[in-house]
């Protein structure tokens, strides 16, 4: 899995949100556009590009986009 | 001895599809409280095996079947008896947000949830296994999501509404045999499937949706006590509707 590749898709899923603005850094749930639609998108998102399954839980354990990328990459 | 209560299932044998867990299990164990015989279908035979065991053999029986496949379609239709009801009750749900929605998922909830149905229900009638003229009722177990807009629901939400409105003219096709066709559209009930939704929306936003529920929400039993009343002489007079339950949740409003 890249890492950068995680972010970008990651960003691709606001719409508003300039995604030069979003790093591997970034607080997601504290990104103004954050909803739970979006939390559903990126649960879609990892199930299509890397067949994987998170849930609602691995989305409220982890801080920062990178910290995802970790969960989702040790699944 | 006791006088004949029109609520009663006895003497009636009841298929049920989905029998396995949550609604549908629930309904088997109702089914035979209220005096009636009970057919349950699904995947997991262990469960199936376990439903029988605790209904007691005689009261109920099973038929292991994959209803998303035609042999398992046609397994159920070849083995059963003449039946004086069916209750649809299998079903799968998915949250996907309408951008990833391809057609593999849309075929995979509309196949089990819905198409399915149609087709079991075709071939019962086709063999004549629904009795006729005997008061015999079908209910079909949709969901009150058919009747609102919830994000995300958009492969569940249409399968049900295909299954509600399809209901109708079912009903009106069946009425000259007298087989009656209601449907049930739940809210949220406790059930694997709500546990499922938890695990994807996370705890806290289940919290914060039970709270809207002014009676909290559903227990498979609820759903269960209503789909005798429809499978029983109670209700003979009623095809082509349907029985919301959501605890006030779409209609008391704040
Ligand atoms: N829980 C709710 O909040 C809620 C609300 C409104 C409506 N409903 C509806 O109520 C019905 C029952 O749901 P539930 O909550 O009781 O969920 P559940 O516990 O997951 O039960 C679903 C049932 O469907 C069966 N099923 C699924 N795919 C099947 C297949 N291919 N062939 C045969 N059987 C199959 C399952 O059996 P196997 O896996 O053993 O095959 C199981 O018995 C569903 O139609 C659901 O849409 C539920």
């Amino acid at each position: 899995m890249d890492k950068n590749h995680f972010l970008q898709s990651f960003a691709e899923q606001f719409d508003d949100t300039d995604p030069s603005t979003i790093t591997l850094e970034t607080h997601f749930k504290e990104m103004e556009e954050w909803s739970s639609m979006v939390a559903l998108m990126i649960i879609a998102m990892v199930d299509e590009q890397y067949s994987k399954k998170i849930t609602g839980a691995d989305l409220r354990e982890a801080n920062t986009i990178e910290q995802l990328f970790e969960r989702v990459s040790s699944k | 001895m006791t006088e004949y209560s029109p609520f009663s299932l006895h003497g009636k044998h009841i298929l049920v599809a989905g029998a396995s867990s949550g609604i549908g299990w629930a309904i088997c164990k109702s089914i035979v409280a209220a005096g009636g015989k009970v057919t349950g279908v699904a995947r997991r035979a262990d469960l199936l095996q376990k439903m029988v065991q605790e209904l007691g053999e005689g009261n109920a029986f099973f038929i292991e079947a994959d209803l998303a496949t035609d042999n398992g379609i046609e397994k159920v239709a070849a083995m059963m008896p003449d039946v004086n009801g069916l209750v649809y009750a299998a079903g799968v749900s998915k949250m996907l947000p309408l951008k990833f929605i391809k057609r593999e998922s849309l075929e995979e909830l509309m196949n089990i949830n819905y198409f399915s149905m149609v087709l079991l229900l075709a071939q019962m009638v086709r063999q004549k296994k629904i009795k006729r003229n005997a008061h015999s009722s079908i209910v079909l177990i949709s969901s009150v999501a058919q009747q609102i807009g919830t994000k995300s629901s958009i492969l569940y939400t249409g399968s049900k509404g295909a299954m509600s409105s399809a209901s109708k003219a079912i009903a009106n096709e069946l009425s000259s045999q007298k087989i009656r066709v209601n449907t049930i559209e739940p809210g949220m009930v406790q059930t694997a499937m709500a546990s499922e939704m938890e695990d994807v929306i996370s705890a806290e936003a289940v919290e914060k949706d039970k709270a809207k529920y002014p009676l909290g929400y559903g227990m498979p039993d609820d759903v269960a006590n209503t789909a005798v009343f429809l499978l029983s002489d109670a209700s003979k007079w009623m095809t082509g509707r349907s029985l919301t339950l959501d605890g006030g949740r779409y209609v008391l409003l704040d």
